[in-house]
């Protein structure tokens, strides 16, 4: 079973591999070239332990991507929680989060936004997008943005052109820290599989429905917003030049 | 500080593609209501001459806004016509685009200054009409269903908003006519004249009082349930709300100056005609200002809505 389903985490799902695993046992298994070929479906791990808000992730997205100032195709948001002496700062990379039902496709007019069938990814065609903004405003992670310089949406796309030479993504590649951890999520050996298989995970605003391919160890989920219920003070700073969390 | 992507182009044309519908849903209902000597042909004639008009110009508008041809991408927006998918805006460019076809050719069929029932045009007229109708209403609902599509934007995305546009559109559109009716009018000799001129205002205001009324009642929903809910819709529609941000340009404008106000003029002017049966007459700066206070109103809900989605957002992450 693949490991997307792993944040669902629905009883259904356990029963339909319970199912799967008693009709392999059930029928001679022929392994090699029958084998299905497996739908690729990359994603990122960000493990929040480990990031220590560096932004160096952010620096080297920009500086690959050409990201025009004043917008961001990554960036990493700081939470600063708690009164004296309780507090905790904590980190929170945020990116495209490659959605298995992004909202942005399903609004696009042209079709110049869409999920690539060979890996999952969420893109943006320039010589289609019309820049009409629909997208950026169906986006519940706020991950998009009218590029000033092309006139047509821009958003992360784990880097494609690097990822066609097969090299990682730049924020990958400059994570000292290992915080963030790229894969395949359908392959059960790669390190992501395997580590969102053995810690729990969660993942962006799940209430939205868009079943997002972006996973986070020990995210600070709490806003501003959550200071009024819990009489404590907290502070979101998004390090982004001109937006504030949305 | 939240980012408004979509800014007064888009207000704009959320008002003007309404009023035109409600133009043409007005002018053709009208036409096909009415027999063959129709009381209300002017009312007809003058929706049908307005509707294409502001849709086309907000059209315009819509297309000066996208970001690809603000950096010089002119043709870029055809891109629009090489597909058809379930996106809301795809819909609603080829119902746009059938809706300005569709109403210059019916506005053409009352071009000549002796448009009458029964010229060589009426047959097309009403064919045309008969398509009117249901364009109309289409683009005036798909104005709202183009922001509600999206659960990221939790003031927006109600099934109430599109039936509260749909209202809006008819009811800016009656004031469009109104207005337009009244400014073209001059005092005519022929008592017969004058009693249709009356009779037509009087359609109108009351038309119009009803869609008012039933507007009231749709934003009261709109907010009771957004009030009554928990979580993301609640804490948008605080926007709008005692406190909010937007709190005095929605309350002022759109209810108080937009609704309220001329509603209660209206059935001032509409009372004596409705229960005694006395003649409709209305002071003509009432004729003035009524619909235009109407149309303020119609475009400050726009206004407010867009902003008020943009602003708002889930809350948690």
């Amino acid at each position: 079973m693949d490991i997307e389903t792993e944040h669902t985490d629905s009883g259904r799902r356990r029963f339909l591999k319970g199912l799967a695993a008693a009709g392999a046992a059930a029928l001679p298994v022929s392994t090699g070239a029958a084998a299905p070929e497996r739908k690729k479906q990359y994603g990122m791990l960000l493990d929040t332990r480990r990031c220590v808000g560096c932004q160096a992730c952010a620096v080297s997205c920009r500086s690959e991507n050409d990201v025009p100032l004043g917008h961001e195709r990554s960036w990493v948001e700081q939470i600063d929680k708690g009164s004296y002496p309780n507090t905790t700062v904590k980190f929170l990379p945020r990116l495209c989060n490659q959605c298995s039902e992004p909202q942005c496709v399903s609004v696009c007019p042209t079709g110049a936004t869409y999920k690539r069938e060979q890996d999952g990814i969420v893109v943006v065609d320039n010589d289609i997008c019309i820049g009409c903004k629909y997208c950026i405003q169906a986006c519940p992670y706020d991950a998009r943005f009218l590029n000033p310089k092309t006139g047509v949406a821009d958003k992360c796309d784990f880097c494609a052109d690097r990822l066609a030479q097969g090299r990682q993504p730049a924020c990958i590649q400059t994570c000292f820290f290992r915080a963030r951890i790229f894969g395949d999520l359908n392959d059960p050996d790669s390190e992501i599989a395997r580590l969102i298989a053995t810690n729990p995970v969660t993942v962006l605003r799940a209430e939205m429905g868009t079943m997002p391919n972006v996973f986070y160890i020990a995210a600070e989920h709490m806003g501003e917003a959550d200071a009024r219920h819990y009489d404590q003070h907290i502070r979101v700073t998004t390090y982004r030049s001109t937006r504030e969390r949305r | 500080m939240h980012e408004l992507n979509w800014g007064l182009p888009v207000v704009a044309y959320l008002f003007l593609a309404g009023l035109g519908a409600g133009a043409l849903t007005v002018s053709a209902s009208v036409l096909l209501r009415g027999g063959p000597t129709s009381t209300h042909f002017d009312v007809a004639r003058y929706g049908a001459l307005i509707a294409p008009i502001p849709v086309a110009l907000g059209c315009g508008l819509l297309v000066f806004e996208l970001g690809s041809f603000q950096v010089g991408h002119w043709f870029r927006w055809l891109n629009l016509y090489k597909v058809i998918n379930l996106s809301p805006m795809s819909v609603g460019t080829w119902l746009l685009t059938f809706f300005i076809g569709v109403s210059a050719l019916y506005g053409y069929t009352f071009l000549s200054r002796d448009a009458a029932p029964g010229d060589k045009y009426d047959g097309l007229r009403r064919k045309i009409a008969w398509l009117g109708v249901p364009l109309g209403i289409g683009v005036a609902v798909y104005t709202g269903v183009l922001l509600g599509a999206m659960p990221a934007r939790p003031f927006w995305n109600s099934p109430i908003l599109a039936m509260l546009f749909l209202l809006s559109a008819i009811s800016t559109g009656v004031a469009a006519i109104l207005l337009t009716h009244a400014i073209m009018h001059r005092k005519n000799e022929d008592a017969e004249v004058e009693r249709r001129y009356r009779e037509s205002g009087y359609l109108l205001t009351a038309s119009d009082t009803l869609l008012i009324g039933l507007e009231l009642g749709t934003i009261f929903l709109f907010l009771m349930y957004a009030h009554l809910t928990i979580g993301n819709v609640k804490a948008a529609v605080s926007v709008i709300l005692s406190g909010g941000a937007l709190a005095s340009l929605f309350w002022f404008w759109v209810v108080l100056l937009g609704l309220v106000i001329p509603a209660l003029i209206e059935l001032y002017l509409i009372v004596p005609r409705l229960i005694y049966y006395r003649e409709f007459v209305v002071h003509r700066s009432f004729e003035i200002v009524v619909p235009a206070a109407v149309l303020v109103g119609g475009f400050m809900l726009r206004y407010v809505v867009v902003i008020a989605g943009q602003i708002t957002h889930p809350v948690g992450l």
